[in-house]
C-alpha cells in the first residue's frame, strides 16, 4: 500500500485536472471490481463481496490536490496565478512548480532589496508570479495556456517511520481504497474516488447522489499540529497515535454510534480533538435524505503544502479501521 | 567542459562550515588545469603560469548561505540561526538537509490553519522550528553546531534558463573552472590565479586571507547580481540573457571597467553595466584593499531569487562571462594599458 501511495503522490492532480490520478487508479482496480467514471470525473466502483450487506455503504477518498491555476501572462513572460484550494503564501514563496512538463519557479524579490518592514511580512498573494524562463508573453504562451494547472513540487522522502510528500491529502485515502478494492471483501460495498474536494467538496456531492448510500466512510488526511511550540490542547491529533476519528468539524456532524464504535474497535486510533477543517463528509452526510457518516483521517503535519508528513503506521491502521468499520456496518454488528 | 553539468553537480553539493563536498569537487576539477598553491578554509588558489610576472586574480566564492543548529528541544525539534542572509518568510513547510552524523531530510514547521491568527510577523528564525520526523531520536544524529542547507535539485526551465540552489556563487565557480580549462596550456601574457574563496557569505572572510596570500597585481571578483523580475526596478538589476554585468563603482578600478568593456566590444560579447554608489557587496570590497591595495573590478552574473533554493539564471550568460574573462586575460588585462 505504501508503494502505491508513493506512486500516487508523485502524480499531478490539481482540482479539475485529476486525469493522471484517475487513470492510475483505474489501472489498479480494473478486474477487481465494477467501475465507471461519472460526468465530473469521479470513479464510482462497486466491489462484490462474499456476502450481501445489510446496508448500502459507500467509502470515499478524493483524488485532487491543492495547487495553482494560470490566470494571465505578463508582457515579460511571467505567469500570474490563482490558488486552487487553501495554500499559505509562505508555502508558495520560491517554490518549484510544474505545469505539465514545463518547470517553473515562484519568484520574488531577494531579501537584499527589501526594507526592514518588507522582510517581516508576507508579500500580497497577487504579487506572486511563476517564472518559466520565458522572456516574452508570446514565448510563454507557446509553452503554457491560460487555465493550465501548476503543481507545487515535493518529492517523496522517508523520514524515519514517517513519510514526506506532496498530496498525502488525500492520496493516502486513495491508496487505502485501492487496497480494499483489490483484496477479497467479506461484503459488497461502493467506493468513490471523487474529484474537486479542495474547491468545495464538489465531486463527492454528485457521486453520493448517484450511489445513494445509507452509510458512508470518508478516508482523509487531517491537520496534525503535534509540532514545536503548540501546547497539548491545540494539537488536534498526534502522528503515531493512529488515524483520527471525527465527531464534528466545520462541515459535518458525524454519526455518534460510528464514532464510538471506531474508538472502541481495539485498533489504534484517536479522536480528532478539534472542531476544525472539513472534508467530503460535509456533502455526503447531507446527500438526498441524509447519510450516516464517519471520517477516518490520517494525521498529517504541514497539510496543504508539498511537504506533508505522515506516519506509516497510521496509514496502515487507517486501512485496518476502515475495513473493521465496513465489515461491522455491512454485517449489522455496528448499528 | 560542459558548464551546465558542472553547475548542476556543484549545486547539488554543499560548502558551508565543515561541510565541504562542493569544495572537494571544485578542487578536483581545478587541479586538472592549474597548479594548486593553497587549499584551506579561506579558499583554493590555482595558479596558471604566464610569460610575465604580472598576475591577474579571478575570484569566485565556493561557500553558500545556510543555517546552523542552535538547539534541539525536548521533543527533538531543532532551532536554527542563519548563516548568511536567508528569507525566513519562505521557510515554513520547506524541506532541507541536516548535516548531522549522517545527512537527513527535515521539514520546517508551518502554522496549522486552525492556529493561524491574522498576519504573521517573520522576525526571528529561531521561532520557526525544524522537524526531522525522528522525534527525540533526532538527538542521536543532530547536535548543536550542525549545518542545515536547502535541498532543491537543479532543473531546466524554458530556453536556456535553469533553477536551483547555491547558484550564488557556484555559477561563477563553474565559469572559473571553464576559464581555467580554456587558459591552461596556452601561452598567456600574464599569470592567472583562480581563487575559489570560502566564507564570503559571512563577511568575505576567505577572500581577505586568500588575496593576501595571492598578492595579485589586479583582480576580478566574479559573483552574481540581481536579475530582472516583477517588482524590481530596472536600475537595481541586470537582465537575464543579456550577458555579464561589468561593475563601475568608486571602490573599483575604472581602467579595468573600461578595459573589460573594450574587450567585450572587440569580441562581440554581450555585456551590461552595473553602476554602484560604493561598496559592491562582493569579494571585490576586500580584495581591493588587500596588502597595499589591488586594482579590482566586478563581473556579475544576473540571477533571480538570490539566496533561495530556486535561484534562476541563463546559461548563455555563463558562456558570455567565460568569453569575456578568457579574452581579457589573453589581452593581458591592464598589463599593457
Amino acid at each position: 500500500m505504501l508503494e502505491i501511495l508513493k506512486e500516487l503522490c508523485a502524480l499531478d492532480g490539481v482540482s479539475g485536472e485529476e486525469d493522471a490520478v484517475r487513470e492510475y487508479i483505474i489501472n489498479k482496480i480494473k478486474g477487481h471490481c465494477e467501475y465507471r467514471v461519472d460526468p465530473l470525473g469521479s470513479i464510482i466502483a462497486f466491489k462484490k463481496g462474499k456476502n450481501r450487506s445489510v446496508k448500502k455503504v459507500m467509502l470515499d477518498a478524493h483524488t485532487d490536490e491543492v495547487g495553482l491555476i494560470i490566470t494571465s501572462v505578463t508582457e515579460d513572460g511571467f505567469l500570474k496565478f490563482a490558488a486552487v484550494g487553501g495554500i499559505d503564501t509562505a508555502v508558495l514563496m520560491f517554490r518549484r512548480v510544474r505545469i505539465g512538463n514545463i518547470n517553473g519557479v515562484i519568484g520574488g524579490k531577494p531579501i537584499h532589496l527589501m526594507s526592514g518592514d518588507e522582510k517581516k511580512k508576507l508579500p500580497k498573494p497577487d504579487s506572486l508570479y511563476i517564472d518559466i524562463g520565458a522572456s516574452s508573453k508570446d514565448e510563454a504562451l507557446e509553452l503554457v495556456r491560460i487555465g493550465d494547472r501548476a503543481v507545487i513540487c515535493g518529492e517523496y522522502t522517508e523520514m524515519g517511520n514517517k513519510i514526506k510528500a506532496k498530496a498525502i491529502d488525500d492520496r493516502a485515502g486513495c491508496a487505502i481504497l485501492i487496497s480494499l478494492l483489490t483484496s477479497d471483501s467479506d461484503y459488497d460495498f461502493y467506493a468513490t474516488f471523487s474529484v474537486q474536494e479542495e474547491v468545495g467538496l464538489r465531486g463527492a456531492k454528485a457521486a453520493a447522489f448517484t450511489v445513494e448510500p445509507e452509510s458512508a466512510i470518508v478516508l482523509e488526511a487531517t491537520t496534525a499540529a503535534d509540532i514545536a511550540d503548540v501546547p497539548d490542547g491545540q494539537r488536534v491529533c498526534v502522528l503515531g497515535d493512529g488515524p483520527a476519528v471525527s465527531f464534528m468539524d466545520r462541515a459535518a456532524v458525524y454519526d455518534r454510534n460510528y464514532y464510538n464504535a471506531a474508538l472502541s474497535s481495539g485498533i489504534k486510533c484517536q479522536p480528532k480533538a478539534a472542531v476544525a477543517g472539513g472534508n467530503n463528509s460535509g456533502e455526503i452526510h447531507l446527500s438526498r435524505g441524509g447519510v450516516r457518516t464517519l471520517a477516518i483521517s490520517v494525521p498529517c503535519r504541514y497539510i496543504h503544502s508539498p511537504s506533508c508528513v505522515a506516519c506509516k503506521e497510521d496509514i496502515e491502521n487507517a486501512a485496518k479501521l476502515a475495513k473493521y468499520m465496513l465489515n461491522g456496518i455491512c454485517s449489522g454488528s455496528i448499528e | 567542459m560542459d558548464i551546465k553539468k558542472v553547475l548542476f553537480e556543484l549545486s547539488e553539493k554543499d560548502c558551508i562550515g565543515h561541510v565541504k563536498d562542493a569544495y572537494e569537487a571544485a578542487l578536483e576539477v581545478l587541479s586538472r588545469y592549474a597548479e594548486i598553491k593553497t587549499a584551506s578554509d579561506s579558499g583554493i588558489i590555482g595558479f596558471i603560469k604566464g610569460k610575465s610576472d604580472y598576475t591577474v586574480l579571478l575570484d569566485a566564492h565556493i561557500d553558500q548561505v545556510g543555517m546552523i543548529v542552535t538547539d534541539v528541544d525536548s521533543e527533538g525539534f531543532l532551532s536554527l540561526s542563519n548563516s548568511g542572509g536567508i528569507d525566513i518568510r519562505a521557510l515554513p513547510a520547506r524541506q532541507v538537509t541536516v548535516h548531522g552524523k549522517t545527512k537527513i531530510p527535515a521539514v520546517f514547521c508551518s502554522t496549522p490553519p486552525h492556529l493561524a491568527k491574522g498576519e504573521t510577523e517573520y522576525t526571528d528564525i529561531s521561532k520557526i522550528k525544524l522537524d526531522t520526523g525522528l522525534g527525540v531520536k533526532a538527538k542521536d544524529i543532530v547536535s548543536v553546531g550542525d549545518y542545515v542547507t536547502f535541498s532543491e535539485k537543479p532543473a531546466f526551465l524554458a530556453g536556456d534558463f535553469v533553477a536551483g540552489r547555491s547558484f550564488d556563487d557556484r555559477s561563477a565557480v563553474a565559469v572559473l573552472l571553464e576559464v581555467a580549462e580554456r587558459l591552461s596550456g596556452k601561452e598567456l601574457p600574464c599569470n592567472v590565479e583562480i581563487l575559489l574563496s570560502g566564507g564570503e557569505e559571512l563577511g568575505m572572510r576567505g577572500a581577505k586571507a586568500s588575496a593576501f596570500i595571492a598578492a595579485p597585481n589586479e583582480a576580478i571578483a566574479v559573483d552574481v547580481s540581481f536579475g530582472n523580475a516583477p517588482g524590481i526596478s530596472e536600475d537595481e538589476c541586470g537582465v537575464l540573457g543579456k550577458g555579464p554585468m561589468i561593475g563601475i563603482s568608486p571602490v573599483l578600478d575604472r581602467k579595468m571597467s573600461d578595459r573589460l568593456i573594450a574587450v567585450a566590444k572587440e569580441n562581440g560579447i554581450n555585456y551590461q553595466l552595473e553602476a554602484m554608489g560604493g561598496r559592491t557587496g562582493t569579494n571585490a570590497d576586500v580584495i581591493s584593499v588587500s596588502r597595499g591595495g589591488v586594482k579590482t573590478c566586478t563581473v556579475s552574473i544576473p540571477l533571480r531569487n538570490m539566496h533561495t533554493e530556486n535561484e534562476v539564471l541563463s546559461i548563455s550568460d555563463l558562456y558570455s562571462v567565460c568569453d569575456l574573462l578568457e579574452k581579457y586575460i589573453l589581452s593581458g588585462g591592464l598589463l599593457n594599458a
